[in-house]
């Protein structure tokens, strides 16, 4: 009896974690469905309500098919140039400590706070006819706003905290040993930084990329106020799913929003099969 | 340790208070003793309701009734409010900037009575699509044909984004077209469509909505602004004039109001609702309409208050057009007229 106690005791404890890490479980899966995988399975029930046929006829509308190509061109284009900056900036701000990096800091998740139709005030205050920098740069005959140059700039602004803010703390974390390790055995600081520290930030780089990849897909608050929206040149994939549904053409809606989520599931998979590779290499 | 936990009592404090406020948001006030209207608009009026129509219609209701009522005012684009009402947002009176809008709620069996059966076919303000201008008109701009010089840089917003928009693209074709003001000829639609083509090549941005196509034009993009007379009348007060010509040939926009049946009954607010659309049709507020830079429908006002408003030499309707119905199939469709243009001019032919 009295040995026995302890033992059920812990047995009952054992399974009252499993209880509650199965309540665990079940509370963040139901509230992830609830709140993400529900309105995307309507979403998708939706645009696929009037059957395959319907929904490749409102994808095959050039101005769908245009927007849609424009915007995975620009989200593409906007990985290649923050990966770069953005572990560019991470290593700054980590490496290179200067004085008011603190403030730097502050400013990289602006763009989070910021309302993105703001964000469109503020490049047209800069770059607009009747901004400073505009108005040179249109005496020289460079147009940014009301042009792609202007859609671009949104896109950058808005996704620029997300490789950064990916790449920081993993760099933080970061054993130098290894690195002064390569130097001491005479590999160059570009060699070091190739071989020993890239591989160990490329899972939180690709991260950050596809999380920025993803946003400026969606974007749709600062482009609309910039990109110029003539359709079939300037007008983007958010904003035409936005025009047909003010015309009320819900199918064609539908339709593109599915390509745009479906384009940004599919980098997301990518991407994670990608560290997950990088994982089992290392290991 | 204890700073630990301080740091964890502060975050749950600042989380429990989110809840609390976010919980409270969605508390209903206590009972009323007064009437409540919720009217459901479009931007553009908003400054004469807000200031001018509803106060002054407080006072005709504290007046008439002993009673106050509260009006609840919400202000959207046209389109987007229609299909609010339509989803549920329970609006007793709608105020939108065209018919097909308020069709729309009809078709969602919201609206049960003929709305067109009041005064002036149930649109109680008007108004013309104009020509905006740069001070002292530089460019010379005095005709539609203008718009479609090389030399000459165009706005107006974005037919699919802005039902209200569609207007400013109508005002050309039926220009082109030819039609109205007693017109014999038969339409030209290889004219107008020559017309629709030679302005959309000029136009640089097409924002969503009319107004925001102004506020473009303030920020000096384009030589000419396509846009409704009272839109440019209103900036005209707030003292920010623009300059405007209105063309020989031009549409007359008509806005129209509506009870919504279904909630003004589900609300017990018919009466007062009735009443306020009434009052919309009273020179009270046709003149405030007019202040504000309509046309008023009502003919009596509208005589009043002529020398502000030229009349145009040929002014044509949307029926002159063949009615929304058809526009939207002729040039607004997957094969109208202005979306082929459009794609033609994108392929650069």
């Amino acid at each position: 009896m009295l040995r026995r106690r302890p033992r059920g005791a812990r047995a009952a404890r054992a399974a009252g974690a499993e209880r509650s890490a199965l309540g665990l479980r079940r509370a963040a899966l139901g509230y992830v469905g609830l709140f993400v995988a529900l309105p995307v399975a309507a979403l998708a029930a939706r645009a696929l309500a009037d059957g395959p046929a319907s929904l490749l006829a409102a994808l095959r509308r050039p101005e769908a098919f245009t927007s849609l190509w424009l915007t995975f061109r620009l989200a593409l284009a906007l990985i290649a140039v923050n990966t770069v900056m953005g572990t560019l900036m991470a290593w700054v701000l980590v490496r290179h400590p200067f004085p008011g990096r603190s403030l730097v800091n502050a400013l990289i998740d602006l763009p989070f706070a910021i309302p993105t139709i703001v964000t469109g005030l503020m490049l047209i205050v800069l770059y607009g006819p009747q901004g400073v920098v505009g108005r040179f740069l249109s005496e020289r005959g460079v147009e940014i706003i009301y042009a792609k140059p202007g859609i671009v700039l949104a896109l950058l602004f808005v996704t620029f905290p997300f490789v950064v803010r990916a790449v920081q703390p993993v760099l933080m974390e970061l054993d130098r040993d290894m690195e002064e390790a390569a130097a001491t055995l005479g590999a160059s600081r570009w060699t070091v930084f190739r071989r020993v520290v890239l591989p160990a930030l490329l899972p939180a780089i690709l991260t950050g990329a596809a999380l920025s990849f993803s946003r400026a897909l969606g974007e749709f608050g600062s482009v609309i106020m910039v990109a110029g929206n003539i359709p079939l040149r300037t007008q983007t994939a958010p904003v035409y799913v936005y025009g047909e549904i003010e015309s009320d053409n819900h199918a064609g809606a539908l339709a593109v929003s599915l390509v745009l989520l479906l384009g940004s599931l599919f980098v997301l998979i990518v991407l994670h099969r990608l560290q997950t590779l990088g994982r089992r290499r290392d290991g | 340790m204890r700073y630990k936990r301080f740091i964890f009592n502060a975050l749950f404090g600042i989380y429990g208070f989110g809840v609390l406020a976010a919980a409270s948001g969605c508390g209903r006030g206590g009972d009323n003793p007064t009437d409540t209207l919720l009217l459901a608009a479009y931007t553009v009026p908003k400054e004469a309701y807000e200031r001018e129509i509803i106060p002054t219609f407080q006072r005709h209701w504290q007046q008439k009734k002993g009673r106050r009522v509260v009006v609840q005012q919400s202000y959207e684009a046209s389109g987007a409010q229609s299909r609010a009402v339509v989803g549920g947002f329970e609006a007793d009176v709608v105020a939108l900037s065209l018919e097909g809008d308020v069709d729309r709620i009809v078709e969602a069996g919201l609206i049960t009575h003929d709305w067109h059966a009041r005064p002036w076919n149930g649109y109680i303000t008007r108004s013309l699509v104009v020509i905006g201008t740069r001070p002292d008109n530089p460019k010379a701009i005095l005709d539609w044909a203008d718009l479609a010089r090389p030399d000459v840089e165009v706005l107006y917003p974005n037919p699919k984004t802005s039902g209200g928009a569609m207007w400013c693209v109508n005002a050309i074709w039926g220009a082109g077209l030819g039609v109205g003001g007693g017109a014999t000829a038969a339409p030209d639609s290889a004219g107008a469509r020559a017309l629709v083509k030679g302005i959309q090549a000029r136009v640089k941005v097409m924002d969503k909505s009319g107004r925001e196509s102004v506020t473009t034009f303030e920020r000096g993009i384009g030589d000419a602004l396509v846009t409704y007379e009272n839109e440019l009348l209103l900036r005209t007060m707030q003292g920010r004039a623009i300059s405007f010509v209105i063309p020989d040939a031009t549409i007359l926009i008509e806005n129209p109001v509506a009870v919504v049946d279904r909630n003004v009954d589900k609300h017990g607010s018919r009466e007062v609702a009735e009443e306020f659309v009434r009052f919309l049709h009273e020179e009270q507020a046709q003149h405030a309409f007019a202040h504000y830079g309509f046309r008023p429908a009502s003919p009596k006002i509208m005589k009043e208050v002529s020398v502000h408003f030229p009349e145009p030499a040929r002014l044509f309707t949307i029926a002159d057009l063949g009615g929304w119905a058809q526009v939207r199939e002729t040039l607004y469709g997957e094969d109208g007229v202005w979306t082929e243009v459009v794609q033609e001019l994108a392929r650069g032919r």
